[in-house]
C-alpha cells in the first residue's frame, strides 16, 4: 500500500541500476533465439518487433 | 566457412533437410513432417544406427549388420571412432577399439587399416571412414523419404573443439551433405521437448543428462523465454553405458565359469559375443524385470543360457549407477547451484532407458523437479531420440536461410550478450517482505517480462517497488528426538509434508528462500479497484537500462519509467 507521505515526479522514483551482469553466450538455436537474433540484426526492440 | 562459398550448397529453397545425432556407439537421423520431428528407421529397421562400418569380401555394412561382424571380422569393422575426427593421434584414447580395426597414427592423425576391397586392403582415414558412414546414413533418409537429402543440422558435444567441428563438416561435405549448422547436443535435447505443441515455454533451470555408451556428459542450462545459456558441463569416461555392459559381462562370465572352467572373456570371439548379448540383455532389463542372457557356443564349444532378473542387474550395476549420480551432482554444484534451484532434469542417450537410474535421479532432486525419463514420466520423449529430433526441427526452422544469413546470426557478436546475475522482481506480501520474481537470475538481455500481481482487497493507492533478489539455501535441523513425541502433533501442521515416516522427520529440511536484494524503483498506481491487480513489466536492455512499466489491469494508462 502506498504511504502517504510517498510522491515523486510522475509517480516514479528511481533509485539504484542493476547491480551486476556477467557475459555470457546464447546457444544460437530455436525460434525464439532466431527471433532474438533477428532484432539483434535489425536493432529492433520488442515493441517494434511486435508490430511487424 | 568461408571457403565453402565456393562450392555454395543448394538453393535454400530447393533445401531437403534432415538432423543427424552421430554418435561414437549409434547415429540417428530424423526429418520433420508439419512443425513434427520424426526419427528414420534405416533398411534394417534400426532407429538407433549402430555407428560401426565393416568389410566383407569386398562389400560395405554399416550399422546392426557391420556390428554383428565384430564376432567375425574384428580386424576389417571400424567402430567408435566419432572421437577420433580432428584430433591427433596422441590424444585420443582407442581403449574401445581393441575389439575392432585398431586406430593407427598416420603422420599424426588417426586412420584404420581394412581389407576393403575383394583382394587389398586399404588405409583409410577416420575423416574418409565419417564421410563413408554418413553417405550411407543420408542415403537411409534419402529412400526413406524418396527425395535426395541435400542438406543436414548434426549435433556435437558441448566439448568438440573448432577444429573437430571443421573435420565433420568436411567429413560431411565430403558426403555430399550441406551443414547447415552443427548445435550442441542438450540444446537438441531440450529444444525436442520445447518444441513439442504442448509444451509451455517458461524460465526454468534444466539439466541434460546424456549418458551414452562410452561417454556421458552432464550440461546445466538456463532456459529462459525459450533461449538457452549452458551455465556448466561435465564430461566423464568412466561411467556410461559400455561399463554396464561390462558388469554385466563379469556376471555372465562368472556364471559360466562355475559351469565349465573356462573364462569366455580370454579368447576374443568369445568376448566379442559376450558383450554383443550382454549389450542386448541390458536393453531387455530396461524394458522388462527379467531378460535371458544365451550365447550359442560361447566358448570351447559350449552353449550357454541364463535369466537375469532386474533386482540382480541393480546390484551388479550399482558402483556405475552411483557415478551417474555423482556426475549429475557434480555438474550441478559446477553451476553454483542447488538441486533445489533445478526445475527439470532431461534424460536422453541410450543409457537413460535404465529406470534404476531415473529413479535415483528422482531421489536426489526435490519433488517439484520433473525428471523426463520414461521411467518417471509418462509424457517423457524417448531418450534415444531426443538430439535427432532436435537436430531435425532446427534444420527445419533455418532450411530458408541463406547460408551468409545462418553464420551472421550465429556470429559471437550475436550470440555473446550479458546476463543478469540477479532476479529481478517485486515486493509483495502484507508486511513487504516477500519477494516476487519477474525475471530470473541469468537471463539474456535485452528480455521482458510481465506478471500480475494481487492488491490489498480494499483496492486504493498501490505502491510497486521493484528490487533485485537472490536465493539462497535455508538449512533447518531437525528438532532433537527425545522432544519429537509431544510436538510432533501440534508442528505438523506448519510443515506442509503430510508424511509422518520417522526417517523423513529426521532428516534436515533444506529450503530455497529468496532474499531482498537493492532496490531498483518504486512507482505508485493510485485508484485501484477493489480487488484489482496490477500488472508489472520490466524490460532491460542490451545495456543493462531497465524500463518499468506498472498498471491496473484492464485500465488505461499506467506508470512508466526508466532506470
Amino acid at each position: 500500500l502506498l504511504p502517504a507521505d510517498w510522491s515523486a515526479d510522475k509517480d516514479f522514483k528511481r533509485l539504484n541500476a542493476l547491480s551486476s551482469a556477467s557475459e555470457r553466450t546464447i546457444e544460437p538455436v530455436g525460434p525464439h533465439f532466431l527471433a532474438h537474433a533477428r532484432r539483434a540484426r535489425h536493432k529492433r526492440t520488442f515493441s517494434e518487433d511486435d508490430r511487424i | 566457412m568461408a571457403e565453402n562459398a565456393s562450392n555454395a550448397g543448394p538453393e535454400p529453397g530447393s533445401r531437403v533437410t534432415i538432423g543427424i545425432t552421430f554418435g561414437n556407439s549409434n547415429s540417428s537421423i530424423a526429418y520433420t513432417t508439419d512443425s513434427k520431428a520424426e526419427v528414420i528407421a534405416d533398411e534394417a529397421g534400426d532407429r538407433q544406427i549402430p555407428t560401426v562400418l565393416s568389410y566383407n569380401d569386398g562389400d560395405e555394412y554399416y550399422g546392426g549388420q557391420a556390428k554383428a561382424f565384430l564376432v567375425r571380422q574384428p580386424k576389417n569393422t571400424i567402430a567408435y571412432f566419432r572421437d577420433f575426427l580432428g584430433q591427433d593421434f596422441k590424444s585420443i584414447d582407442p581403449t574401445h577399439c581393441h575389439a575392432a580395426a585398431h586406430p593407427e597414427d598416420t603422420s599424426g592423425t588417426v586412420s584404420f587399416s581394412v581389407k576393403d576391397k575383394e583382394e587389398e586392403s586399404s588405409t583409410l582415414s577416420v575423416s574418409e571412414v565419417s564421410t563413408r558412414f554418413m553417405r550411407r546414413l543420408v542415403s537411409a533418409a534419402s529412400e526413406y523419404l524418396g527425395k535426395k537429402v541435400t542438406s543436414a543440422v548434426i549435433t556435437v558435444p558441448t566439448s568438440y573443439t573448432e577444429k573437430q567441428r571443421e573435420a565433420l563438416i568436411k567429413a560431411a561435405n565430403d558426403a555430399g551433405l550441406e551443414i547447415l549448422q552443427l548445435i550442441a547436443d542438450p540444446v537438441a535435447a531440450i529444444l525436442a521437448y520445447d518444441a513439442r505443441p504442448e509444451a509451455e515455454i517458461s524460465d526454468k533451470i534444466v539439466v541434460v543428462a546424456d549418458l551414452g555408451g562410452t561417454r556421458s556428459d552432464v550440461t546445466v542450462v538456463a532456459s529462459r523465454g525459450g533461449m538457452y545459456t549452458i551455465l556448466a558441463t561435465a564430461h566423464d569416461f568412466d561411467f556410461a553405458g559400455v561399463h554396464l555392459d561390462n558388469a554385466l559381462m563379469e556376471h555372465f562370465a562368472k556364471e559360466f565359469m562355475k559351469k565349465h572352467n573356462t573364462d569366455p572373456r580370454s579368447n576374443p570371439k568369445s568376448l566379442a559375443k559376450l558383450r554383443l548379448e550382454a549389450e542386448a540383455t541390458k536393453k531387455a532389463l530396461s524394458l522388462g524385470s527379467n531378460a535371458q542372457f544365451s550365447v550359442e557356443s560361447l566358448a570351447d564349444g559350449y552353449d550357454f543360457s541364463v535369466s537375469i532378473n532386474r533386482i540382480r542387474y541393480e546390484m551388479v550395476g550399482r558402483k556405475v549407477f552411483e557415478g551417474f549420480n555423482r556426475l549429475v551432482e557434480g555438474a550441478v554444484k559446477k553451476a553454483g547451484l542447488d538441486v533445489l534451484d533445478v526445475d527439470e532434469v532431461v534424460m536422453c542417450g541410450g543409457t537413460s532407458h535404465t529406470p534404476r537410474i531415473a529413479n535415483n535421479l528422482r531421489g536426489i532432486f526435490p519433488e517439484t523437479t520433473a525428471i523426463q525419463a520414461p521411467a518417471t514420466s509418462t509424457t517423457a520423449i524417448n531418450p534415444s531420440e531426443l538430439q535427432a529430433r532436435g537436430a531435425a526441427l532446427q534444420a527445419s526452422l533455418i532450411q530458408e536461410y541463406e547460408a551468409a544469413d545462418i553464420e551472421q546470426s550465429t556470429h559471437p557478436a550475436v550470440t555473446t550478450v550479458k546476463h543478469i546475475a540477479n532476479a529481478v522482481g517485486v515486493v509483495t506480501g502484507e508486511n513487504g517482505d516477500v519477494f516476487l520474481p519477474i525475471m530470473p537470475a541469468e537471463t539474456a538481455v535485452p528480455a521482458r517480462r510481465t506478471v500480475q500481481i494481487p492488491t490489498p482487497a480494499e483496492g486504493g493507492d498501490v505502491l510497486v517497488r521493484v528490487v533485485e533478489g537472490g536465493t539462497h539455501i535455508k538449512v533447518t535441523k531437525p528438532e532433537p528426538k527425545p522432544a519429537k513425541e509431544e510436538s510432533a502433533d501440534k508442528e505438523d501442521d506448519e510443515d506442509d509434508s503430510d508424511f509422518d515416516s520417522d526417517e523423513e522427520e529426521e532428516e534436515e529440511k533444506r529450503e530455497k528462500i529468496w532474499k531482498i536484494g537493492g532496490e531498483l524503483a518504486e512507482a505508485a498506481v493510485r485508484g485501484v479497484k477493489k480487488g484489482g491487480k496490477v500488472e508489472v513489466t520490466i524490460n532491460v536492455a542490451a545495456d543493462l537500462g531497465v524500463t518499468v512499466t506498472a498498471r491496473e489491469v484492464g485500465a488505461k494508462g499506467g506508470v512508466r519509467g526508466q532506470i
